[in-house]
């Protein structure tokens, strides 16, 4: 390798810095990362830059704002230092994925609270990707949920929607409004059936007093991708490597080229390698936003699919239109659908959607809970798992209540074994608990972010880990070099 | 036409400089919240309108979490860009990476100039700060910078608590000088001067004291405190040289570290510090600490630069 490359590390994720020099055979350059008394980063360079192609590896994990920090300095330091290219290489790029609620102190984006003791004391209460649902789960314990956040997670068109809306500078407010109702973004696209009278009660949510106060206004919440994008490139950076963003829409918020690995290829090669009897496995998308990147796999596979959907609607009964709804056997411990449909009309509806049982619980607890609202949650399972071995596929894994849920639906429905496999696993709060609870046989996560606690928790048997390592020493080499890295979008490495 | 009138944001930590210039400008803070998740990013949102509004975001950054701070101001001003406000002025009276603002080895970075681009990127129009590491700093932005000073404050505070005629002003170091100088011109006093040759940063080594303190009281003054560490030296060097008692008043009170330590086993009588950093938990643990508020000086800037009237009247006064 030519001697004009120069790779610095950041300190979120050294092994991995060390793994992508040894495929690159050169050493890290020497760099002092640290703190001034007062918190503020300090760094300096101990190898010169002129005129050097500058790599500098930075995971966005940890502390992220330190992480980020320290690579913005590093950046600078680097192109201040007369460095001819700085790139930056961020395996997790942090801020990629911004929710339309802000989160609670736990990390789960905030709901209103239920005022059900049960599900207050119970930690698996809020989730991710969903909108406002009380079921039950399968320990038993009532939840409520209502939130929406992840780009994707929910709607087809959503990404495309918060790609747009952080492109036009969120010149579109996202709603996010009365909490009794469901919070989404894409809520304007569902009919409301308006209901004048909202009961506040003794729920002293913030968001709900916020709202009270501002009844004019609709809560939003800011996007910082393109805010990230900008600082980066602001900070010197010529150009961008990441791996599987979660929106594909990101890169263009920059200003610079981005080049976006892709997992797949050795996601593929695990399932192929490692996963028994695959052949007859279900790729299984959590969510239905995430359904393309699951097909593809799947077609690569020849395998199956099936799709967990989370849909709301307005208040008309009928059922789901196009949905195949597998099994209804296990209903009445656990509800292959619950709704937290919500007056009376729609509780004595309710049993004209087919296999939606208004269960005893759910039923009380939506007519204690809220009066509000006419729309109907719905948890489906489109596609066949029975007696099958699932693999459950997403971009990331954070709060990991899309999955655990996801998992515990699969379960429901008699599939035999369960994989999850996701690019980045974040792990935050108390995730790894909940996934060791799961019904989850085995999870499998690339080594964007460091798995040393992953592995801890959950033990060597349940965690594989794909490197990546070999893709991004690769695509540093053909970047340096001048050459096509369009190979590796589609075999890997 | 649209009425323009003052939003004041303040974050969810180290509110109380905010709430005093909320309250002496009559100005209720806007409703906002920032959440973070375990990992610390953040999310934002306001929770009013600010369409063709004059944003004012107030924050305090001290020690600690730097990063964060940071971070949170430059998402709250890119949320107040998004949302089309008309103005954002980013209030933050003590600037921080402000001690890295040249390249004093090869290949420092000079964070302080990437601080500035980073702030103008998220789209900050105007910047408001107080007592400046360097003032040259303010020619790291391509918006406007108003670089207040706490020296107003300072005066009255010395005028209202010291016996000042016995007093003399102390400058640190040889850097701050010029602000001792001023400070001594403002009160009709002496100064006195000490050099100190630093070894590492947050290091101390020998000092020399530049300058007749006996039977004075000394008023140490400096732009920012960290550890302390200079401040205590500097006190047992003025009273070796005969010195009746000394205090220190700095603007920006980061007093990380051990710095509560270092003052506690001082020979300082008090340590003077104003509101720009948060530090009213450290006053419980240090008897010794005392504060000028400054939130007058930022309220009138604030009412000023919303009217487009001048400024530099703070510059020399300060407003009760």
């Amino acid at each position: 390798m030519s001697n004009n490359i120069v790779i610095f590390g950041g300190d979120s994720h050294p092994e991995l810095v060390n793994r992508i020099c040894e495929n690159l055979d050169i050493k890290p350059s020497q760099v002092e990362l640290g703190k001034f008394a007062n918190g503020e980063t300090s760094i300096s360079v101990r190898s010169s830059v002129r005129e050097k192609d500058v790599y500098v590896i930075q995971s966005g994990c940890g502390h992220v704002n330190d992480t980020f920090m320290q690579l913005l300095i590093l950046i600078s330091a680097c192109k201040s230092a007369s460095a001819s290219r700085v790139t930056a290489v961020m395996p997790y790029l942090c801020y990629s994925r911004q929710p339309d609620i802000p989160y609670t102190a736990k990390g789960a984006p905030l709901v209103s609270k239920p005022r059900n003791s049960l599900s207050s004391t119970s930690k698996t209460n809020d989730e991710n990707t969903t909108t406002n649902q009380s079921k039950i789960l399968h320990n038993g314990v009532l939840q409520s949920t209502n939130t929406v956040n992840r780009p994707g997670s929910e709607f087809p068109f959503k990404s495309l929607d918060n790609a747009i809306r952080s492109s036009i500078q969120m010149e579109q407010p996202v709603p996010v409004r009365e909490p009794k109702l469901a919070k989404t973004s894409s809520m304007s696209r569902i009919p409301v059936i308006p209901d004048g009278r909202i009961s506040r009660g003794a729920n002293n949510d913030a968001e709900e007093l916020f709202n009270a106060q501002n009844s004019g206004y609709k809560l939003w919440v800011v996007q910082a991708g393109t805010l990230i994008a900008n600082l980066l490139t602001t900070a010197g950076a010529d150009h961008v490597i990441t791996m599987d963003l979660h929106d594909r829409q990101f890169p263009g918020f920059f200003t610079v080229p981005v080049d976006n690995l892709y997992c797949k290829p050795m996601a593929q090669n695990y399932i192929q390698h490692f996963i028994p009897g695959y052949k007859d496995a279900v790729i299984v998308s959590p969510d239905a936003g995430g359904a393309k990147r699951a097909t593809a796999i799947a077609d690569a596979l020849e395998l199956s699919v099936a799709i967990i959907h989370k849909e709301k609607r307005s208040q008309l009964p009928k059922g789901p239109p196009d949905a195949t709804l597998t099994s209804g056997v296990s209903l009445s411990s656990k509800p292959l659908i619950s709704h937290n449909s919500v007056d009376d009309t729609i509780n004595s509806n309710s049993n004209q959607v087919p296999v939606l049982s208004a269960n005893g619980v759910a039923t009380e607890f939506a007519n204690s809970n809220a009066k509000s609202s006419k729309y109907i949650q719905t948890t489906m399972l489109v596609g066949d798992v029975r007696n099958k071995v699932c693999i459950l596929i997403d971009d990331l894994i954070d709060t990991s209540y899309t999955i655990t849920r996801a998992a515990q639906l699969l379960k429901d429905q008699g599939a035999t074994k369960i994989y999850a496999l996701a690019t980045h696993g974040i792990f935050s709060g108390d995730a790894l608990d909940r996934i060791k609870l799961s019904p989850i046989d085995k999870i499998i996560v690339s080594n964007t972010i460091p798995q040393e606690r992953t592995i801890k928790k959950l033990g060597k048997h349940r965690v594989g880990i794909i490197d990546v390592s070999l893709v991004f020493a690769e695509a540093i080499r053909r970047i340096h070099n001048g050459e096509s890295i369009s190979m590796l979008f589609e075999y890997g490495f | 036409m649209a009425n323009n009138s003052i939003k004041l944001l303040a974050p969810d930590v180290h509110r109380g400089l905010a709430e005093l210039v909320s309250k002496r400008l009559g100005v209720p803070l806007t409703d906002c919240k920032l959440q973070r998740d375990p990992t610390g990013e953040v999310s934002f949102s306001i929770g009013e309108s600010v369409r063709d509004q004059d944003i004012f975001i107030i924050t305090q950054i001290g020690s600690g979490e730097v990063n964060d701070r940071v971070l949170e101001l430059l998402i709250m001003i890119n949320a107040s860009k998004t949302a089309s406000a008309r103005r954002i002025t980013a209030i933050i009276p003590n600037f921080p990476y402000a001690r890295q603002d040249r390249k004093d080895k090869s290949r420092a970075p000079i964070t302080a100039k990437l601080m500035a681009d980073m702030l103008t990127t998220a789209g900050c129009d105007h910047i408001i700060t107080m007592d400046l590491h360097a003032s040259q700093i303010q020619g790291f932005f391509d918006v406007p910078v108003d670089n207040l000073y706490a020296e107003p404050s300072v005066v009255r505070y010395i005028k209202e608590n010291v016996n000042y005629e016995e007093a003399i002003i102390i400058s640190p170091d040889a850097g701050g000088a010029k602000r001792a100088a001023g400070l001594a011109d403002r009160l009709d006093l002496n100064f006195a001067l000490i050099h100190k040759e630093r070894a590492r940063a947050n290091e101390v080594s020998r000092m020399v004291l530049v300058g007749d303190v006996t039977d004075k009281i000394c008023i140490i003054v400096d732009d920012m405190a960290d550890t302390c560490g200079t401040l205590a030296k500097a006190a047992e060097i003025l009273l070796q040289n005969r010195a009746k008692s000394v205090i220190a008043i700095v603007t920006h009170g980061i007093l990380s570290g051990n710095a509560i330590k270092n003052i506690n086993n001082s020979k300082l009588d008090k340590v003077v510090c104003t509101n720009t950093v948060p530090f009213e938990e450290k006053m419980k643990e240090c008897p010794k600490l005392d504060v000028i508020d400054i939130s007058s000086v930022l309220s009138e800037s604030v009412r000023r630069l919303h009217n487009g009237e001048s400024i530099s009247f703070l510059f020399k006064h300060s407003p009760l």
